[in-house]
């Protein structure tokens, strides 16, 4: 297994009608169609049982795509004990058909690109790869920031951020400017080629206009992102992460929200003690959890809240960047949102500058 | 390369021996691979043990890898897993995945003289690299143990530490005074500042409860040891063992693969948090 590369095609620009969405989507037989639901109060992604029902009129969802890719639960294998007091082992790997995820946010969609340097490396986890090299990545530039907290382009990312993505969708009135950006995408919208138009010289130059606005739009930044991970180096051992960290329920819904985050727990669910029959299960973890560090015997390295606030920040602005040269962060906003305390990430970053 | 990492080899525990009995039981266990599999380890390495039904835990082989019958696990009971297996007999099934880590650089150590320091079941993960330089003892210098444990009856290897004095230098100590005792009475580190080993050309290995590495490492820097000297094996709770599950990490390492062994000079510029 190799870590996937973009297969750069020659590049497509097309108009598509809004209304004719669901008829390039009817066309996809071979793909599980997944795309924005509507909640009682939220948006989520799931899998369409009538893809003609596609709608992409959404803000952002309450969670990103990456359960897809990485679910909450998943079984590694199944053990059972036999007739030789021995264990047969039946190995578990992903068995779904290819995805198509819709309506992408470039935020999600870089996320996942970042999660690519964590489950890649020299130690390949085949369960996230044979997911992840059978989704297809379809993006919705953002024309308005979909939240008030997004902060994308303080991480280097923005709200036409082609990472990660497939093709690239602008909204523009009653259609969309549709854009190849891999020989995936390329491929995915030639099968329904007499859907599309090319676009006109004024297409293009409006979609050129919407993203520079939608670049002004954004009102939360960290002005200073550059000079955060040397700061925070000298920062360990500040009391500043116990100020910061005192509201804190630990409730882990800043890491749980987050498109970027990839702790994870490994257990054994058991059917039955006898025989011994049972699945070794992946779920994911969260750093903000007491438990997640502690040892058997106790001892807990990262015994308080200041620490695992700490690990949060230092994880994401210092650590992952002296790993892999980026931020692991693409700005979505969804733990400053949906903090109950009102923990801000942007706020304390912008403090940390400031010290 | 295995393909999947996750899914474990079975191996068959062929000998459990009793260490220490009590509420901190130590067992050592001996294991064979049900299918030969090519496992090789390196001195100072782990393997991540599966009870099936109870889950994982990360243990380091306490066997020199120039045994080749066997791997072998000492181990204390604290916690799931390890209670599970301390309840197991010989011809029990467990699972083995590894190995993980990086060892130690004991090739680097040629000519040298090693001292190992060793507290409770902190002996374990120097065991193999102890009785690996044993095994080639011309290539290297002198070899000393200092090891101790709360009481007499908490050490481990009791049988082999008696007839390793008569292969290297050997200073036991116990926390507190006991009858017919005739080693030291005191704490590891203290141990180490009265008899003061010689830093001349010499590397020192030491594993034990945090607290005692903090005083060991003290205590060798006070009688003249650099800190490229001083080698020591870090744990922190881990799930994985390939860096990706989060959360053994101390600063931008995680211990399952770029430890457990550590130089005090690498290991005192990463945060001190394990």
């Amino acid at each position: 297994m190799k870590i996937q590369k973009i297969l750069l095609g020659d590049k497509m620009e097309k108009i598509l009608q809004k209304k004719t969405l669901p008829d390039w989507v009817n066309k996809l037989k071979n793909y599980q169609i997944i795309a924005p639901v509507q909640n009682e109060n939220h948006w989520d992604f799931q899998i369409l049982s009538d893809p003609s029902r596609i709608k992409l009129d959404y803000k952002n969802t309450i969670l990103s795509p990456k359960k897809f890719i990485f679910p909450q639960r998943e079984v590694f294998f199944r053990f059972r004990s036999d007739e030789q007091s021995s264990y047969d082992l039946q190995e578990n790997l992903p068995e779904e058909k290819p995805a198509v995820i819709f309506g992408v946010r470039p935020c999600d969609a870089r996320a996942l690109t970042l999660m690519d340097k964590v489950f890649g490396g020299d130690m390949q986890d085949p369960y996230y790869w044979k997911r992840r090299n059978a989704t297809i990545l379809i993006g919705l530039g953002c024309n308005h920031p979909p939240s008030e907290n997004c902060f994308c382009t303080s991480v280097n990312g923005s709200p036409f951020s082609r990472e990660g993505l497939d093709i690239m969708l602008t909204e523009m009135g009653d259609t969309y400017f549709v854009e190849s950006i891999s020989k995936k995408g390329e491929q995915l919208i030639r099968q329904a080629e007499a859907l599309f138009k090319n676009p006109k010289e004024a297409d293009k130059s409006e979609k050129k206009q919407l993203k520079s606005r939608a670049e002004k739009e954004i009102s939360r930044k960290i002005p200073n992102i550059k000079n955060i991970p040397s700061k925070l180096e000298t920062m360990f051992d500040s009391d500043f992460w116990n100020e910061e960290s005192l509201s804190c329920i630990r409730c882990g819904i800043c890491t749980y929200l987050c498109p970027t985050c990839h702790c994870f727990d490994i257990n054994d669910e058991i059917k039955s003690n006898f025989p011994i029959e049972g699945e070794r299960v992946r779920t994911w973890d969260n750093c903000q959890f007491p438990d997640f560090t502690m040892h058997s015997s106790g001892h807990n390295p990262r015994p308080d809240r200041a620490a695992r606030l700490r690990q949060r920040i230092l994880h994401k602005f210092q650590y992952f960047v002296k790993l892999y040269q980026t931020y692991q962060c693409t700005g979505c906003g969804r733990c400053v949102s949906q903090c109950p305390v009102g923990i801000d990430i942007i706020e304390i970053l912008n403090k940390v500058d400031a010290r | 390369m295995k393909s999947n990492d996750y899914v474990p080899e079975l191996a068959r525990i062929i000998d459990i021996k009793e260490e220490v009995e009590g509420s901190r039981s130590i067992k050592t266990f001996r294991t064979n691979f049900v299918n030969p599999n090519g496992f090789s380890h390196r001195c100072g390495q782990c393997a991540m043990l599966s009870v099936f039904g109870k889950g994982e835990a990360m243990i380091s082989i306490s066997s020199t890898p120039l045994i080749k019958d066997y791997l072998q696990f000492s181990i204390l009971k604290t916690g799931r897993v390890t209670t599970a297996l301390h309840e197991m007999n010989p011809g029990d099934i467990i699972g083995i995945r590894g190995p993980y880590g990086n060892g130690f650089p004991i090739d680097d150590w040629k000519g040298k003289n090693l001292i190992f320091i060793g507290g409770g079941i902190g002996l374990a993960p120097i065991w193999s690299v102890l009785q690996t330089a044993l095994g080639k003892k011309e290539e290297f210098g002198n070899l000393t143990l200092y090891y101790g444990s709360r009481t007499s009856a908490d050490l481990v290897f009791k049988e082999e530490l008696e007839k390793l004095k008569s292969e290297m230098t050997v200073h036991l100590s116990i926390d507190v005074e006991e009858p017919d005792w005739k080693g030291y009475v005191g704490f590891v580190p203290a141990n180490v500042t009265e008899k003061s080993p010689s830093p001349e050309n010499a590397i020192s290995i030491t594993c034990g409860p945090p607290i005692m590495i903090k005083f060991v490492i003290k205590a060798l820097q006070d009688v003249g040891f650099d800190d490229r000297q001083i080698y020591t094996t870090v744990e922190n709770k881990m799930k994985c063992g390939i860096g990706k599950c989060g959360r053994c990490n101390i600063g931008h390492h995680y211990v399952c693969k770029d430890g457990p062994v550590y130089s005090w000079a690498e290991l005192k510029d990463l945060p001190q948090e394990y």
